[in-house]
């Protein structure tokens, strides 16, 4: 570990106990100032520090419980009770963060839900009724706004955007995301400030629409001063506002932004003819529209669309009337307009709308009075919980000091007070705080009691009458109640469980598991040991009674193995938790919109095997989105969502983990596919004829196939599909690929849950042993030698009508010599699938199967192609197992 | 060396940057029908573009690079 | 190939905090605990893709570093930027001014800090 980790470690433990005593404190002394400040800086400190590091779990929530404090000082929000509780389990989380970190070096899988989850709760308390403080958000961009900066949106350059295009931006737009046209004029001298405005401008993302302009004043080439910048960029964006913000932070002033009103968009474009449309068919047309006889009117501009050429401004025009019955089905003015727009054909002018053009943003304020009925069952079903528990509180026996502490009622007062601010009777904390002062003169309960009795039976609209949520610890049920620490009520049975989790090296599983495959097969050598006892020795008495011992200890240890297969047991998430950010980033880097979505991250699988899918997985996530899923501006041309969709799912089908990557994005075009695959020499011409549309995609699999058009620094070069196959082969897996053109693409990858123990069939070949791995093999035959014909000097026989190539094994091990047939001249033969093909090799005999503990080879051996690993047989021997994948 | 010479053809690989700006200034002055080949090239800098914008040569090859395609046709079609 | 950064702060902290978060990103670090110590290096051969320097440092400060830099022929379009905490809104315009391409913000750590210099940097 480093000297700063060390000095941060040690430094961010003095924070937390210093947060974990002035919250302490602060249950008795809610109000102090000067406790709420110094608790603000611990956390804001110990936040920024963590920030030194990329540990962004943790980070996120001591960020949010920054935030937190910072309103909580303010006086944003009000100190509470359940605030305190929140506040202690993200110190617990980043306390077992940093636990880990000091073992590890650094933050494990598994804990980004947690962190979601409790920054998701830490932003909720800030969101309280309690915080009707915050400044409601203000709408920017108002048309007035506008126009005094001189430049009204309906003048804005965007008149030659395709009309595809315009029509997802016009969806988009409705559908609430913020269309932004940005223009960027870069300060003429900013290249000596270390600036290069097309890089940056190069970054922005989500651009639908783009343009740039030189402002060339020199009259001759030569003049031009290269060195001063004369470029305007212009485009169209629906990132987010505040990732613009961060991304253009330095050029804030060289930066023009107008957010573009939906209806702006709406602008058929094309050739005009001479001859209008007829008046009459404009009138009927408006007169179905005025009854509300839509369908009729689809019906009509359908067949007005049919009869005239698509290029013509009114085709345009219709096409928009339709788009915009389907996307503002509501906005009757705005169709009207549209439709108006045929007797000039001119662009409709939308400045008569203006009002309701300009998209109404959604403001904050707190309702002034609202009633019961409209308090959401969850907030009354919580209010209820939380006010029975204060009643369990309040009845709780004094301390053993025989007193009660004035910082426990001032607590309960606190929680009651937001309560019922929560549910919106605000006239009710008077009557609470009077209780309260009563309570604390008299240094007793009852008060406080009392008045929350006589309330709850005035006020009936607010018990919940419904199911009551399952998970709610007793308070009364423990011995002794400690405030503060959530560990202690909700979270106990969690704590508890905690508490038994043992850590344990990885180093000493392996090692385990180790001696269990070596147990395993000392318990093998019983049965030789009986046998010999019987056979050798004349003992039938002792033989039987070793195979009645052999019996006890082969249970034992079948169990014993089980046992620590479980341990060695890791779930799914161990990858899928990278996934996101690595999508995030690499999204961003290639300019795309992706969501992702994960599933089934709990799904569990040996630990070699997830080991083993890590890389593979990785590579076919960057496929997807290299590849697969295309650019925001080809998605809305493709009348699709912007966003591309992600989905990564993991689920377990009886003894196999089942990992499925999909994306919705452009797919995989089999014509594409096929004819690269005959360029690069991987099919024949007869192939490329009849080989399916299926069989072609799986082409992609094929060794020294890529399927990049353009190889990006992502996906690498020349790595493509086989490296991935291989890899999932190498732990027993298989792969298989799904596409439509244009719709997307499915990828699954089937693998064994555990890869602890492999049933192998030893045969016998040139006086040696040998395991083959019983998954592979489909039957075992003897081939008569008479049966055996030489096509295209290849060995091969007829198995039940079908041809099937014959290999010797010794031939395949380089070994010069001859398989030996049986006495009746016939060989054996062992035949595997390999590649979805049957094989048939040749051996001298086969012999029993067994259930091995395969161990991958390492050192030298390890660089042996055609075999699987080795193992330890039960009479000691080595037994070598090969992989007939690789050797063939 | 971001951008290769040849006879009629430049060609420009990985990062065109601030300082390549005259050197093709010059170039094309020189050589009026000049093309472009940007295959291999991952950016080119603002100073760059703006020569290029000025003189708008016949493009041989477009980037690779999507993003930076979807710009320069902009900027240069 | 590695892009490499000139560090210049004059607490070591920082200085060490900032290397290893770049190191570790695969860039190659030169550190100066001043600005006169900076110019040293420029005028000695050092070519740095990237120049990150602290504002308030003895015998020469950030501010001046950048003039100076920006003065000597192979700096001209070099980016620079300054690290400045919370409370120097100011520092980071007169940087700007003085011909910085933009500013960090300390403490600065691991993602953010990365996020920032491939925004500058081209090919980082």
């Amino acid at each position: 570990m480093n000297n700063l980790l060390e000095q941060f470690l040690s430094e961010a433990r003095d924070f937390l106990q210093g947060i974990g005593e002035k919250l302490m404190q602060l249950e008795n002394d809610p109000d102090s100032t000067e406790l709420m400040v110094e608790l603000f800086r611990f956390v804001h400190t110990l936040k920024g520090n963590s920030g030194l590091f990329d540990f962004p779990e943790m980070t996120r929530v001591l960020h949010a419980s920054e935030d937190l404090m910072d309103a909580v000082r303010n006086g944003r929000v009000n100190y509470s009770q359940t605030l305190a509780d929140q506040l202690l389990e993200a110190m617990d989380f980043v306390g077992s963060l940093m636990d880990e970190i000091e073992v590890t070096g650094k933050i494990g899988s598994n804990h980004l839900v947690i962190s979601t989850e409790l920054t998701k709760a830490l932003r909720a308390l800030l969101d309280t009724p309690d915080a009707v403080n915050v400044p409601v958000a203000i709408e920017v961009y108002t048309e007035d706004a506008l126009t005094v900066k001189g430049i009204s949106w309906s003048e804005l350059p965007i008149m030659d955007l395709p009309e595809t295009i315009a029509m997802g931006l016009h969806r988009c737009s409705i559908d609430g995301e913020t269309v932004l046209w940005l223009q960027y004029t870069p300060e003429p001298e900013c290249f000596f400030k270390g600036e290069d405005p097309f890089f940056l401008a190069r970054q922005i993302p989500d651009v639908a629409w783009r343009h740039v302009i030189l402002n060339n004043s020199a009259s001759t080439l030569a003049e031009m001063d290269v060195f001063s910048s004369q470029l305007v960029f212009q485009l169209l964006t629906i990132a987010p506002e505040t990732e613009l913000d961060d991304l253009l932070r330095y050029v804030p002033d060289q930066i023009h932004r107008v957010k573009i009103p939906a209806l702006a968009f709406v602008k058929p474009s094309g050739s005009s003819t001479d001859q209008a449309i007829d008046d009459d068919v404009i009138d009927s047309v408006l007169a179905l529209f005025d009854n509300d006889e839509i369908d009729a009117l689809i019906h009509t501009i359908n067949t007005m669309l049919e009869l005239s050429s698509p290029e013509l401004w009114s085709s345009s025009a219709l096409r928009w009337v339709l788009h915009l019955i389907d996307a503002e089905p509501d906005n009757k003015p705005a169709q009207r307009i549209l439709l108006e727009a045929f007797r000039t054909q001119t662009a409709p002018d939308w400045s008569v709308l203006t009002p309701p053009i300009v998209p109404q943003h959604k403001t904050v304020s707190a309702p002034i009075h609202v009633n019961t009925s409209e308090i959401p069952d969850t907030l009354l079903r919580d209010f209820n919980v939380v006010i029975n528990t204060q009643k369990e509180i309040l009845s709780l026996p004094a301390t053993s000091s025989g007193a009660w502490s004035a910082g426990r009622l001032k607590a309960v007062g606190a929680t009651l007070i937001g309560c019922y601010r929560a549910v919106q009777r605000p006239h009710e904390i008077e009557g609470i705080e009077a209780a309260l002062n009563i309570a604390l003169t008299q240094n007793s309960p009852v008060p406080l009691l009392g008045w929350l009795e006589t309330s709850l039976a005035n006020t009936q609209e607010l018990i919940f009458k419904g199911e009551p949520e399952p998970v709610v610890a007793s308070l009364a049920a423990q011995p002794e109640v400690k405030f503060g620490r959530r560990t202690d009520d909700a979270r106990g049975e969690n704590a508890v469980a905690a508490s038994k989790t043992l850590k344990v090296d990885q180093d000493k599983i392996d090692r385990l598991m180790n001696l269990i495959g070596e147990m395993v097969v000392a318990k093998n050598a019983l049965p030789y040991l009986a046998n010999r006892a019987e056979t050798v020795f004349g003992v039938r008495e002792l033989s039987r009674e070793i195979k009645a011992q052999y019996a006890v200890i082969n249970r034992v240890a079948e169990e014993m193995q089980d046992t620590i297969m479980q341990v060695r047991m890791m779930p799914v998430s161990f990858i899928f938790q990278r996934f996101p950010r690595m999508v995030r980033d690499i999204s961003r880097k290639l300019g795309k919109e992706v969501e992702l979505v994960l599933e089934g991250d709990a799904t569990e699988a040996d630990k070699n095997i997830i080991e083993a899918l890590s890389d593979p997985l990785i590579h076919i996530v960057r496929n997807s989105l290299d590849h697969g899923l295309e650019m925001p501006e080809a998605r809305l041309a493709a009348g699709k969502s912007v966003t591309g969709k992600l989905h990564i799912r993991a689920s377990q089908e009886s003894d196999r983990v089942l990992i499925e990557i999909i994306d919705d994005g452009k797919g995989i075009n089999p014509e594409v596919i096929k004819h690269k695959a005959y360029e690069k020499g991987l099919i024949d011409e007869a192939t490329l004829e009849r080989i399916s549309d299926q069989d072609a995609v799986n082409l992609v699999f094929a060794a020294g196939f890529s399927t990049a058009d353009v190889i990006s620094d992502l996906s690498g070069r020349g790595v493509g599909m086989d490296v991935v196959r291989s890899a999932v082969e190498k732990v027993n897996g298989t792969v298989g690929i799904e596409s439509v053109a244009g719709k997307g693409t499915r990828l699954f990858m089937s693998l064994p849950l555990s890869m602890a123990v492999t049933n192998v069939m030893i045969i016998e070949s040139n006086k040696q042993i040998f395991g083959v791995p019983m998954d592979l093999v489909v039957e075992t035959v003897r081939v008569p030698r008479v049966q055996i014909r030489t096509i295209k000097q290849k060995q091969t026989t007829v198995l039940r009508g079908r041809i099937v190539p014959l290999l010797s094994l010794n031939d395949l091990l380089a070994r010069n010599e001859a398989q030996l047939p049986n006495e009746d001249d016939e060989f054996a033969t062992l035949i595997v699938r390999v590649h979805g093909e049957h094989v048939g090799i040749l051996v001298d005999d086969f012999r029993e199967t067994v259930d091995i503990i395969l161990k991958p080879m390492t050192g030298i051996l390890g660089g042996l192609p055609g075999y699987s690993g080795a193992a330890l047989l039960g009479d000691g021997s080595v037994l070598m197992v090969l992989n007939p994948r690789e050797l063939i | 060396m971001a951008i290769e010479y040849k006879k009629s053809l430049a060609v420009f690989s990985d990062f065109v940057g601030v300082e390549d700006a005259e050197a093709l200034l010059e170039w094309l002055g020189k050589n009026p029908k000049g093309k472009v080949n940007f295959e291999e090239c991952t950016h080119i800098h603002a100073s760059s573009l703006q020569v290029l914008m000025a003189v708008k040569p016949p493009v041989v090859a477009w980037p690779k690079d999507e993003n930076l395609q979807l710009w320069l046709k902009v900027a240069l079609e | 190939m590695a892009k490499t950064i000139l560090l210049v702060d004059d607490s070591v902290t920082m200085l060490m905090s900032v290397k290893t978060n770049l190191e570790m990103a695969g860039f190659k670090i030169e550190t100066a605990e001043d600005g006169v110590k900076a110019l040293a290096k420029l005028t000695s051969g050092l070519k740095p893709d990237l120049i990150i320097t602290d504002i308030n440092m003895p015998n020469m400060g950030g501010i001046e570093l950048i003039k100076k830099a920006r003065a000597l022929p192979g700096f001209r379009f070099m980016p620079i930027l300054t690290l400045t905490t919370e409370s120097q809104q100011g520092k980071r315009d007169e940087g700007k001014a003085a011909g910085a391409t933009g500013w960090l913000v300390k403490p600065v750590g691991g993602a953010d800090l990365l996020k920032i210099i491939k925004q500058v940097l081209p090919g980082a």
